[in-house]
């Protein structure tokens, strides 16, 4: 609890010193400064397009059936034909996944 | 009749409505300009910008509040980052690098002797920016310490201890 006390002679003194300051044109000056807000549904709408296009785009063309099996042994070999294709797979997940986090409305 | 703050920032939301958020501005220009001002150690100039850029932030970002703490605490917020930024950019020793009082904090002794009462903002100016933003926050201005601790964006027992030192440090330099 931080309400001030009562009889706090330091609560008073804050209280009192806590005057309200003149507005003396600031108000006009934001005002005058605004700029052009983004619509809110812009963003969510860009990254929504974006998702499904890049979704489509993925099941499509990437070797879904070419697929090699994953083998963590093989993983660590330096010119192991699997690297690639997992790479890019894993790339895609990783970005449609890092989109959808995106779309969630920051408060800050 | 009045307009509450939910129904101008849903005007603001709906409409970009400027006549709106100037209203809110209105209200509210007093405690975050005085805040800044406390936490600026009495540099007007850099905190008439720092509000001024407080508010235009809140402007853009307005979408984003979702009314779970009151609009105060929100503008609050988005001071104290200004401040922490502006300190980041002049590259000005940071907020938690300021703890360093004057000599005469720790002399009591010399302030009895002279029976030197400092005024409250000569007093705040012996706080850390942790500290006097807690005091500010929440003996100054009323907010919980929940919400301080919302504002600072630190642990709920570091406000109540920046606080409670705060306090300790005004009462001795106040000699109360």
């Amino acid at each position: 609890m931080s309400a001030p006390e009562e009889n706090d002679p330091l609560d008073a003194l804050l209280r009192e010193q806590n005057v309200y300051v003149d507005d003396a044109g600031f108000t006009a000056r934001v005002v005058q400064a605004l700029p052009c807000r983004r619509q809110t549904w812009v963003r969510p709408l860009i990254l929504t397009i974006a998702i499904i296009i890049s979704s489509v785009l993925a099941v499509l063309w990437l070797p879904w059936k070419n697929l090699p099996p994953l083998n963590v042994s093989d993983l660590t070999a330096p010119n192991s034909p699997m690297l690639l294709p997992w790479i890019l797979i894993i790339s895609v997940i990783g970005s449609l996944v890092w989109s959808l986090f995106a779309l969630i409305p920051r408060e800050d | 009749m009045a307009f509450t703050d939910a129904d101008l920032i849903a005007r603001v939301l709906a409409h970009e409505d400027p006549h709106a958020f100037g209203e809110l501005v209105r209200r509210y220009q007093s405690p975050v300009r005085a805040f800044l001002l406390r936490m600026t150690r009495g540099d007007a100039h850099l905190a008439d910008d720092l509000a001024q850029e407080t508010f235009l932030k809140a402007w853009r970002k307005l979408s984003t509040f979702r009314g779970t703490a009151k609009l105060s605490t929100w503008l609050f917020g988005i001071a104290f980052n200004e401040i922490r930024s502006a300190a980041r950019k002049r590259k000005e020793l940071s907020l938690e690098e300021m703890d360093v009082p004057p000599p005469e904090a720790s002399s009591p002794a010399a302030s009895a002797g002279s029976h030197l009462r400092l005024d409250l903002t000569e007093a705040l100016k012996v706080l850390s920016s942790n500290e006097r933003a807690a005091v500010l926050l929440c003996c100054q201005n009323g907010l919980s310490h929940e919400e301080a601790a919302l504002v600072l964006d630190c642990p709920l027992g570091t406000v109540k201890t920046n606080v409670l030192r705060g306090r300790e440090k005004l009462k001795r330099q106040l000699s109360l």
